[in-house]
């Protein structure tokens, strides 16, 4: 569970970037929420402040209840992150890529071992598992990514643009994926510029402009307040004509 | 303390399996000092052989029989001159020559000074001692010969010869060969800093450029573990290279063709123990602060801009020492690297080295190596370390 009050946060030395402007929501646990919204709109920055990396100016949000600010160690220990950034090791292998993170969480021996296993299984990186991921694909490093972030049974789920640069099987992958963790009962915030994500995998959309929220829903609640046919025009209609490339 | 031994054992792990980074890390600490060493001691050795067998290329050697008489006597062997000796010394095919004048034979018997002519470049190093036992030999020749007559004139010696010179080297064997000396405790010093360079940069910048930082960040490690896990891999390395360059230099003045120098350099097992002891505090600094120019750098290029800083500055403070030839001033001991240099000099000297000496070495690198600790700590918590924002 996600509760997000009047986050603000400003870069520059004179905080004259307003990069989030006050944006408000919730995730659900055993539901999985889209952050849409154009570059820029602040996505990556509400991201970082819920994966505790940077801190808000002001407003605030809870993880599972706990704070990100005052509370941000046991915070971290409830939450899988997938950043922007999901560099891995290269000279490691996948298992020694994911274990690493694991001990991390406090997690060791034979217990880890048959985590990672269970993980590689249902991602199909088994005959990865022990091969250096120099060479991986970057649908591969993604799955390793994903293995890391999953290993100690967060949560919560935070996902910057999961699908980047993935082609449509391992998409496939992934959705089924995250349509399991919704299952079991977990809390997933991802965020994407990309429609076709937001439609067949989402349960509530929070449509993200300029830093604030602009619109929050279902798929069906955003068309009938949009007055559209599609959520792709829904999109743009809520967000009005500045946004886009023009902006 | 788990999570610091985890991020620890990692970097080692990853950076051992890095066989090009290993390679270049053997090549440049361990082998290269060695081997230096080597080519330095041959050239020493040379020399010494040299100034033992002159051979010295005479012109004119007819004209003074007795001043060669008495060279033979001396081992040296003459030789004769080649028509463009000068031109020959100039290249620094010839180390020196000897010109016997024309008029020799008839000066002497008139009672004037003869005149020889030693020929020579004192702007060669190779040929100094060469150029020294000649003009050694000279000077002997002629004060013997002085003697004779002051004795034939019934005269005593003394007269003329007021002054008796009579050198006490008060340098032990071990104390010959500064050069030698210099670049052993030189090398120490630069092992401990090139040890954990590359390592130190591919844990910070690297970490970050390779996109590894962040979701490190995001984990429950608090900067504070991450700080200690790093540095302390990176010392762990660290003090791997340096044993390495130390016992390569072990090996080496142990078993390398020494004796020919005349000087048996003193580097035992007490003095690896020593050397050792006397580089652990540059060992845990070192390490520090290559940690903070690796994680002040936005990119691994600016790091290792940084870093040279570094390098420059290590480089250079035993450099000035050698060229400044003062005995050091006491609070010298509390400069880093400054004072280890010093402490490794006495140590290869043969010099004892008090315990306060070695614990006021390292109060400062000490006290340093947990204010970069700190500070490295304290940019990891801040959002700037995440690097670019979109």
């Amino acid at each position: 569970m996600i509760a997000v009050d009047g986050l603000v946060k400003c870069f520059g030395k004179q905080h004259q970037i307003v990069a989030v402007d006050g944006a408000s929501f919730q995730a659900a646990d055993g539901a999985i929420t889209g952050l849409l919204g154009p570059n820029g709109a602040g996505k990556t920055t509400l991201l970082r402040m819920l994966a505790t990396l940077i801190a808000p100016d002001s407003g605030t949000a809870t993880v599972d209840g706990r704070d990100v600010v005052n509370d941000r160690y046991r915070v971290r220990e409830g939450i899988g992150v997938l950043s922007d950034a999901r560099g891995l090791y290269a000279r490691l292998t996948a298992r020694e890529n994911v274990r690493y993170y694991g001990r991390l969480h406090g997690l060791d021996g034979a217990a880890l071992d048959a985590r990672i296993d269970d993980l590689f299984a249902g991602l199909g990186l088994g005959a990865l598992a022990d091969r250096r991921t120099q060479g991986f694909s970057q649908g591969e490093r993604m799955k390793v990514a994903i293995a890391r972030a999953l290993v100690h049974d967060p949560t919560t789920l935070l996902l910057d643009e999961p699908t980047n640069g993935l082609d449509i099987m391992s998409i496939r992958g992934l959705r089924e994926l995250l349509r399991g963790l919704r299952a079991a009962g977990k809390c997933i915030l991802f965020s994407t510029h990309v429609m076709q994500e937001v439609s067949a995998l989402c349960d509530t959309i929070v449509i993200l402009g300029r830093g604030r929220v602009i619109a929050e829903g279902t798929g069906a609640e955003l068309l009938v307040r949009s007055g559209q046919a599609t959520l792709e025009d829904a999109f743009v209609a809520l967000l009005g004509s500045g946004e886009g490339l023009a902006a | 303390m788990n999570r610091i031994v985890t991020v620890a054992a990692k970097e080692l792990v990853d950076t051992l399996r890095d066989r090009r980074t290993m390679l270049v890390t053997l090549l440049t600490s361990i082998a290269a000092g060695p081997l230096f060493l080597v080519l330095i001691l041959n050239m020493a050795a040379n020399q010494a052989e040299r100034a033992r067998e002159l051979k010295l290329p005479v012109q004119g050697a007819s004209h003074a029989p007795a001043l060669m008489a008495y060279l033979q006597r001396q081992q040296v062997t003459i030789q004769q001159a080649p028509a463009d000796y000068e031109a020959r010394i100039r290249a620094g095919d010839l180390d020196v020559a000897l010109v016997i004048d024309a008029d020799f034979e008839s000066d002497v018997g008139k009672g004037n000074a003869a005149t020889v002519r030693l020929v020579y470049d004192r702007s060669r190093d190779r040929a100094r001692a060469s150029i020294d036992a000649a003009e050694a030999l000279l000077r002997g020749y002629n004060r013997q010969w002085g003697t004779q007559r002051l004795l034939l004139r019934g005269v005593a010696p003394q007269v003329a010869l007021p002054l008796e010179i009579e050198g006490v080297d008060l340098a032990t064997p071990q104390q010959s060969g500064a050069l030698i000396l210099f670049l052993v405790a030189y090398y120490g010093l630069f092992a401990s800093l090139m040890g954990g360079m590359v390592l130190a940069l591919d844990s910070t910048a690297g970490e970050r450029e390779r996109g590894s930082l962040e979701p490190l960040l995001a984990t429950p490690l608090a900067p504070p573990e991450i700080a200690a896990g790093k540095w302390a891999a990176i010392a762990i390395f660290d003090a791997l290279v340096v044993l390495l360059t130390l016992f390569g230099f072990y090996l080496t003045l142990n078993f390398a063709p020494l004796p020919a120098l005349g000087v048996p350099f003193l580097f035992g097992p007490l003095e690896l123990l020593r050397f050792i002891a006397i580089l652990l505090p540059l060992v845990a600094l070192l390490p520090a602060a290559l940690l903070y120019m690796g994680i002040r750098g936005r990119t691994l290029k600016e790091a290792q801009a940084n870093v040279s800083v570094l390098l420059f500055i290590v480089s250079m403070m035993p450099v000035i020492q050698l060229f400044l030839q003062k005995k050091e001033p006491p609070w010298l001991l509390w400069v880093p690297i400054s004072a280890q240099y010093t402490l490794l000099s006495r140590a290869l000297r043969g010099d004892a080295i008090p315990l306060l000496d070695w614990a006021q070495s390292a109060v400062v690198p000490v006290a340093l190596t947990l204010l970069a600790l700190h500070v490295v700590a304290r940019r990891l918590g801040r959002e700037t370390a995440l690097g670019s924002r979109d």
